[in-house]
């Protein structure tokens, strides 16, 4: 009998009792083990199964696990190690007995990663993870049944980390921590080893900075990871793991975005990104993070060594001048340095930029307003325009929003305004006029019936008239030919072309841009052998419309047509052509399109560039039988599809374009002749489905009839509004357009028009400015009652006669007279004794004898700019009433009721009065006193709640008449919102600049300290308010405003000396005193 | 504004140098003048008629050119008026400080006497020359009012402090001219004064007028002179747009003459008509950009 046998012999019966199977795992274990241990060692061994079996009710299971783990385990542990192994079970077994069976299951399997020695180590770890509750009981399972796979991966440290990890996210949540847990074995097996280290670092520090967020990065990472170069995976992750010990919470939003940003650039750049950050991170690594971050948009602006200068701007600021935040918003693109210098590096140029420039030129071309707008604004306005193409409509010009063709920043200008005279050359060169039936200057009738032969069978047999009638001459002339959309691509050629060939003689200063354009678009020319032979055609003459006819290819066998086709569209090239002429080429062009069949020839067309003699073809119409054969029916051919356009070209849409103009001339007046009248939804469905140049099926999803309506609706709004935008500053606008000049009638309810203007803000920790950082919202103030006005005058004629009369004084005298001169107009008498008797006496006189009246005009502009925040609705007799609420009531109830009807009584009759009452007395007194003076004055409020939203009203303007509407927009001042003064400022600067004056004043009336959401790190401090005030004051000054400051804020001086530092401020401390105040400190300020 | 007279009144002709009394100033050759519409007719009937005239137009349209061809024109109206000479002109730039006595005359304290001066416009009144009032709108208003008996049947100037009252030679008229362009509500003409007066309105000439004047003026080729048409009439459409306003026929001459000596036609224009017309730096590379369109580099 072996020794295996005694030992299963002897513990089976009591094995038996825990568990059926057990006898027989031990008898496999033991028969396995019999040659590996010794006699001795094997008893210990089964002792110390038969023990973890007594221990607990469940504890033979994990006996069990202990046989049948033991042979594969006994294979790399010693004896005494194998010992030692069950008793670390056995350890592990009195705190679970399902710890301990996952430990025991799992050995073998780690024992395939881990050296025997580390195994007590690893035992330790899950042991670690045991708190006694049940939870943590299944987490420390968990631990033990991923380890195998976990260990493939990770050394014993790095999961060690992990635990770390894992416990520190349990001490929060067990669900969490078990989640990562689970989610840790496929994350990090695929990543490469050399990642581990830092992944689990990262997720380390993450934990500790931000628990929440761990699970999100065990979840996210792999994701986040993948489009990163390789070999700079773990340079990001540590450096995200340096970003968060520093930033805490931020650090894994600020890690996906850095990585998200990344994915947007090619992995070549990333050693290049990651290295900069890198150098970056060691003095900020809030830098590093917003460097990456930024780091698409200025990739995509500049070359690999323009960037790098860029960046190194950034540094500099970092390391050399020491300027942590204002590097930080440097690389976060924040800053006005950092937006500058990415202008001047980029050779790429944004409309934003030139396109104020281009609205003049276009303006000085045509003798009309045209806007500038970018392509993107077209798709929006649902009328037909769907690709983002630059063109135009008649009365703006739509570019693309950037163009970076050329290396250089000059050239592309150049290219903008290549854009910009083709599509102007369209407005200027009448290529909307087309009248049907009207002659060409070369050609004769263009477009009629006898330049088509044949319209092919059963279209238009109709007469125009019998059906709705076309809506535009364009529609008529398409009309005319079967195929709507071969006439209207050769039509956009042979229009183009004439275009083209004006600019060039018109201009002759821009050919040669002109030029370098059209090569670069005959450059990007699809291949025309691919195409059917009529689009081919298309494409040869689009070719030759680009000055490049040797480009052209095209079978032999056709070459008759292709040289007629040439000879027409040199006819539009004829200086006087008009685009009646362009209508007969494009006419005659089709009869020669579609005597070709619509097929594709590919190779066996034997494709040639064009010989000398068609190459030099003298300009002609093609005479009526030249043409190489009948025309061919399209129908079984394929359908036309028109080559693209050249970008510079872009769009062309003559029949919209008519439509529009057609319609806002309707809306302009209801003229007589009928072209004013309204649409029929029948016209314009049937100018829907016969035109090519709208899209239907790219409008919009859904039946014709809404597609029509809808369209109409968007047509309507296109042309109720002229498009012209003027330009301040950056300004947009919205609402109506002020195009016409006569106001709205009074009695309608309009609108407010809102004008937008932007301006940057002053980071006074950064030392620089945020580019267009708020956005002002201009409107008109609403209007109130009148009676307000009238009786603060009624209530303080007093003062207002008081005030008046002063202000009178201030009137300048009309002459003056200016004694002593040497040249002037009249001789004074008294001057002129002097001299004589200076002059018998023998002294030698001054022959100063002269006076002259000298007219003294006052030229003085002031704007009054009042807070309106909600803290000026505070009372201001708060603290006095105090005092009166300390009458002695003798604590007789009746006399303190009396007193508090009494009390009552006085409040309705006359509400408490607030700051912003005392804002609106000051503004009738000024009003009163302005208006005797005659100086130009403003008056504005200003609110608004975040950087985007200041809101700024005008109760009255520089040079608004005074009225009843200022006087009921008075009465209408409440408090509304918060306090961002610095835009407010800014603006205010801004319109006194605008208006002419010698003297030029900017008076704040303020109840408080600048703040507003996001004026500053949060809504405690009040440094950055005050330094951005105190620098839009500062640009006032420099502007040439004067500045004045006044405050009711009884703690205002400190801030105050700080914002104001040498300009002049005021705290009126007896807030009665404003109004009087205000208009001392009038004539203080604006005399002379 | 004082004129004193030292040593003898007649003209002296030196090297390029020549001294005369305002009133003896005669055009003594044909200005170049391109009639634009029927300005010319007019002035002569209105001059015949003792009917003061009033140009109206934007600065460097041709005003005073003008005048002064007319001037010229005229000669036949005076008895010792010759081909070689014209109807004297005396023309008075107004500025805000031109006083009555500016105009009409003052004392002078000379020795221990007084010495009585004439102001140029009672210059004119004696001799009979065309007076011409350059930018009325820039003098004081009391000093307009003055005028007003010499521009009615009347035709006197009284010379309040000699008593006296000027009947105005044969010959005489008063011409003002004003820029409409810059009004302003201070600086705007009187009814009382405006309505003594016919107006002649002056606009930039046709594109192919003014290619006329250019090329006669700068003496350039007609291509260029063509070409700088085209810039003036494509400038001016940027009036109101930013431009006060438009390009004046003057500034094109100047481009003109520059490019005739030599210069390259975009730098002429840059200092000629971009640099000249306005300071606003957004307007200057607007303007620049049609230049570039227009002449090639």
């Amino acid at each position: 009998m072996s020794n295996a046998a005694d030992i299963v012999a002897q513990h089976e019966p009591e094995l038996r009792k825990f568990g059926q199977t057990l006898p027989e795992d031990l008898q496999v274990a033991a028969t396995a083990l019999e040659g590996r241990l010794s006699a001795d060692d094997l008893e210990r061994w089964a002792e110390a199964g038969v023990r973890l079996a007594r221990r607990s009710l469940r504890s033979w299971e994990a006996a069990a696990e202990y046989f049948r783990a033991a042979p594969s385990v006994a294979e790399r542990l010693s004896a005494s190690e194998l010992l030692d192994w069950g008793e670390s079970a056995a350890a592990l077994a009195d705190r679970s007995s399902l710890v301990a069976s996952a430990y025991l299951r799992a050995t073998p399997g780690v024992l395939r990663s881990l050296p025997p020695a580390q195994v007590e180590p690893w035992a330790r770890l899950g042991d670690r993870l045991c708190r006694g509750s049940w939870k943590s009981i299944a987490l420390a399972t968990s631990f033990y049944q991923e380890s195998p796979e976990l260990l493939e991966s990770l050394t014993l440290h790095q999961l060690g980390r992990l635990v770390d990890i894992i416990e520190a996210l349990a001490e929060r949540s067990y669900e969490m921590a078990t989640r990562c847990f689970e989610t840790a074995a496929p994350v990090l097996a695929p990543l490469s080893p050399a990642d581990r280290e830092p992944f689990i670092e990262f997720a380390w520090v993450l934990t500790r900075a931000s628990w929440a967020d761990t699970r999100i990065y065990f979840e996210r990472a792999p994701a986040l990871l993948a489009p990163i170069d390789p070999p700079e995976r773990a340079g990001l992750l540590e450096l995200a793991a340096q970003v968060t010990a520093s930033v805490g919470r931020s650090g894994f939003p600020l890690f996906a975005a850095a990585a998200d940003a990344l994915r947007s650039i090619g992995r070549g750049e990333h050693p290049r990104l990651l290295g900069f950050a890198h150098r970056l991170a060691q003095t900020s690594p809030m830098a590093a993070m917003e460097y990456l971050k930024s780091a698409p948009v200025v990739h995509e602006r500049l070359t690999a060594e323009q960037m790098a200068r860029w960046s190194d701007a950034g540094l500099e600021i970092l390391v050399d001048q020491g300027n942590v935040e204002g590097a930080e918003a440097f690389f976060r693109l924040e800053s006005a340095r950092a937006e500058r210098l990415l202008t001047q590096l980029s050779a790429r140029v944004e409309l934003t930029a030139v396109s104020p420039i281009l609205r003049l030129y276009a303006k000085a071309l045509t003798a009309q307003t045209v806007a500038v707008h970018p392509v993107e604004d077209l798709a929006e306005k649902g009328i037909g325009w769907v690709a983002g193409q630059a063109t135009t409509e008649g009365t703006a010009i739509y570019l693309p929003s950037a163009v970076s063709t050329f290396p250089e920043q000059r050239d592309n200008v150049q290219v903008y305004k290549v854009f910009a005279t083709h599509q102007t050359g369209r407005i200027e060169f009448g290529s909307f006029g087309y009248r049907h039936g009207a002659p060409g200057a070369h050609t004769p009738l263009p477009g009629l019936p006898a330049a088509v032969p044949d319209p092919g069978p059963a279209v238009e047999e109709r007469p125009a008239e019998e059906r709705t009638g076309p809506l535009t001459e364009m529609q008529r002339l398409y009309d005319g030919f079967p195929d709507r959309s071969l006439i209207s691509a050769l039509f956009t050629v042979v229009e183009d072309t004439r275009v083209d060939a004006c600019t060039a003689r018109e201009y002759v200063g821009i050919r040669r841009w002109l030029r370098r354009v059209q090569e670069q678009a005959v450059a990007e020319r699809p291949d025309a052998r691919s195409m059917p032979l009529r689009s081919a055609y298309v494409e040869a003459l689009l070719r030759a419309s680009l000055g490049r006819p040797d480009g052209i290819e095209w079978p032999l066998r056709h070459r008759g047509v292709l040289r007629q086709g040439l000879a027409a569209l040199r006819v539009a090239e004829q200086p006087g052509a008009t685009v009646q002429d362009s209508a007969s080429v494009a006419a005659a062009l089709y009869r020669l399109a579609a005597s070709l069949p619509n097929e594709r020839l590919g190779g066996d067309g034997q494709w040639v560039a064009p010989d000398e003699e068609t190459l030099a073809v003298a300009p002609a119409m093609p005479g009526g039988e030249t043409a190489d054969g009948a025309p061919q029916p399209s129908a079984d051919a394929e359908a036309f599809e028109s080559p693209p356009q050249p970008e510079f070209r872009g769009d062309f849409k003559p029949e919209l374009v008519q439509l529009l103009m057609r319609l806002r001339e309707g809306a302009g007046e209801g003229d007589g002749d009928g072209r004013g009248t309204p649409l029929t939804a029948e016209q314009l469905q049937e100018l829907l489905e016969n035109s090519t140049e709208i899209l239907i099926s790219e409008m919009a999803e859904g039946d014709l009839a809404s597609t029509v309506s809808l369209f109409l609706t968007n047509l309507e709004r296109e042309t109720s509004l002229p498009s012209g935008g003027e330009g301040a500053p950056v300004r947009e606008r919205a609402g109506d357009d002020a195009g016409e000049e006569e106001e709205p009638p009074e009695d309608q309810p309009t609108v407010p028009e809102v004008e937008y203007f932007q301006y940057d803000e002053w980071d006074f920790r950064a030392g620089d400015y945020r580019p267009r950082w708020c956005t002002v919202g201009q409107r008109p103030y609403e209007e109130g009652e009148i009676d307000f006005y009238e009786q603060t005058l009624v209530r303080y004629h007093g003062l207002v006669a008081e005030t008046r009369r002063q202000f009178e004084l201030m009137r300048p005298e009309a002459f003056r007279k200016i004694k002593r001169l040497e040249d002037g107009e009249e001789i004074d008498l008294d001057q002129a004794t002097e001299f004589f008797v200076d002059k018998r006496a023998g002294a030698a006189p001054l022959a100063r004898f002269y006076y002259r009246r000298n007219k003294v005009e006052r030229d003085v502009a002031v704007s009054f700019l009042l807070d309106m925040s909600a803290s000026t609705d505070e009372e201001i007799d708060k603290q006095r009433k105090k005092y009166d609420e300390d009458d002695d009531f003798d604590g007789d109830p009746a006399k303190y009721f009396q007193w508090l009807a009494q009390r009552r009584s006085l409040r309705a009759a006359d509400p408490p009065k607030r700051i912003v009452d005392l804002e609106k007395e000051s503004a009738v007194l000024l009003v009163e006193a302005l208006e005797a003076i005659g100086d130009a004055y403003g008056i504005y409020g200003f609110s608004g709640y975040g950087r985007e939203n200041v809101e700024f009203y005008v109760v009255k303007d520089l040079d608004e008449p005074f009225g009843d509407r200022v006087r009921r927009r008075i009465a209408k001042i409440e408090p509304v919102r918060s306090t961002r003064m610095g835009p407010a400022i800014r603006h205010a600067t801004h319109k006194l600049i605008l208006h002419e004056a010698k003297v030029r004043i900017l008076v704040l009336v303020s109840d408080g300290r600048p703040q507003d959401h996001g004026y500053g790190r949060d809504r405690t401090e009040k440094d950055y308010a005050v330094h951005d005030t105190k620098q839009a004051l500062i640009e006032a000054r420099r502007a040439g405003v004067t500045p004045f400051l006044i405050t009711v804020d009884k703690d205002g001086h400190d801030y105050l000396k700080q914002m104001c530092d040498d300009i002049g401020y005021e705290v009126v401390a007896d807030i009665e005193q404003l109004p009087r105040r205000l208009t001392t400190l009038y004539r203080v300020l604006a005399g002379d | 504004m004082t004129i004193t007279h030292e040593g003898p009144s007649h003209t002296a002709i030196g090297d390029g140098f020549r001294r005369l009394p305002v009133e003896e100033f005669r055009l003594t050759s044909e200005p170049y003048y391109l009639p634009i519409r029927n300005e010319v007719v007019l002035f002569e009937h209105a001059y015949r008629e003792n009917i003061p005239v009033l140009l109206k137009g934007p600065t460097g349209s041709g005003k005073t050119r003008f005048v002064e061809y007319m001037s010229w024109r005229l000669h036949d109206r005076t008895p010792e008026g010759s081909v070689e000479e014209g109807v004297p002109l005396i023309t008075v730039a107004c500025h805000e400080d031109l006083t009555a006595s500016d105009l009409v005359g003052r004392y002078l304290i000379e020795g221990s006497e007084t010495r009585w001066i004439d102001g140029p416009i009672t210059r004119a009144v004696r001799v009979g020359a065309i007076c011409y009032l350059d930018e009325i709108v820039e003098a004081r208003k009391d000093t307009t009012v003055l005028i007003h008996p010499l521009t009615d049947y009347r035709r006197l100037l009284p010379v309040e402090k000699r008593g006296e009252l000027l009947a105005a030679a044969d010959g005489f008229l008063l011409v003002l001219s004003y820029n409409p362009g810059y009004q302003s509500a201070l600086k705007d003409l009187k009814h009382s004064t405006r309505q003594r007066f016919i107006a002649i309105e002056f606009d930039y000439p046709s594109r192919d007028q003014e290619t006329e004047i250019v090329r006669v003026e700068a003496g350039c080729s007609d291509a260029i002179a063509a070409e700088l048409a085209k810039l003036g009439e494509k400038v001016r459409n940027l009036k109101e747009h930013g431009l006060a306003e438009g390009v004046s026929t003057r500034l094109l001459v100047y481009a003109g003459k520059l490019i005739a000596r030599g210069i390259s036609p975009r730098s002429a224009c840059q200092t000629a008509v971009v640099w000249a017309l306005t300071d606003d730096v957004e307007i200057q590379r607007s303007i620049e950009e049609v230049v570039s369109s227009i002449f090639p580099e």
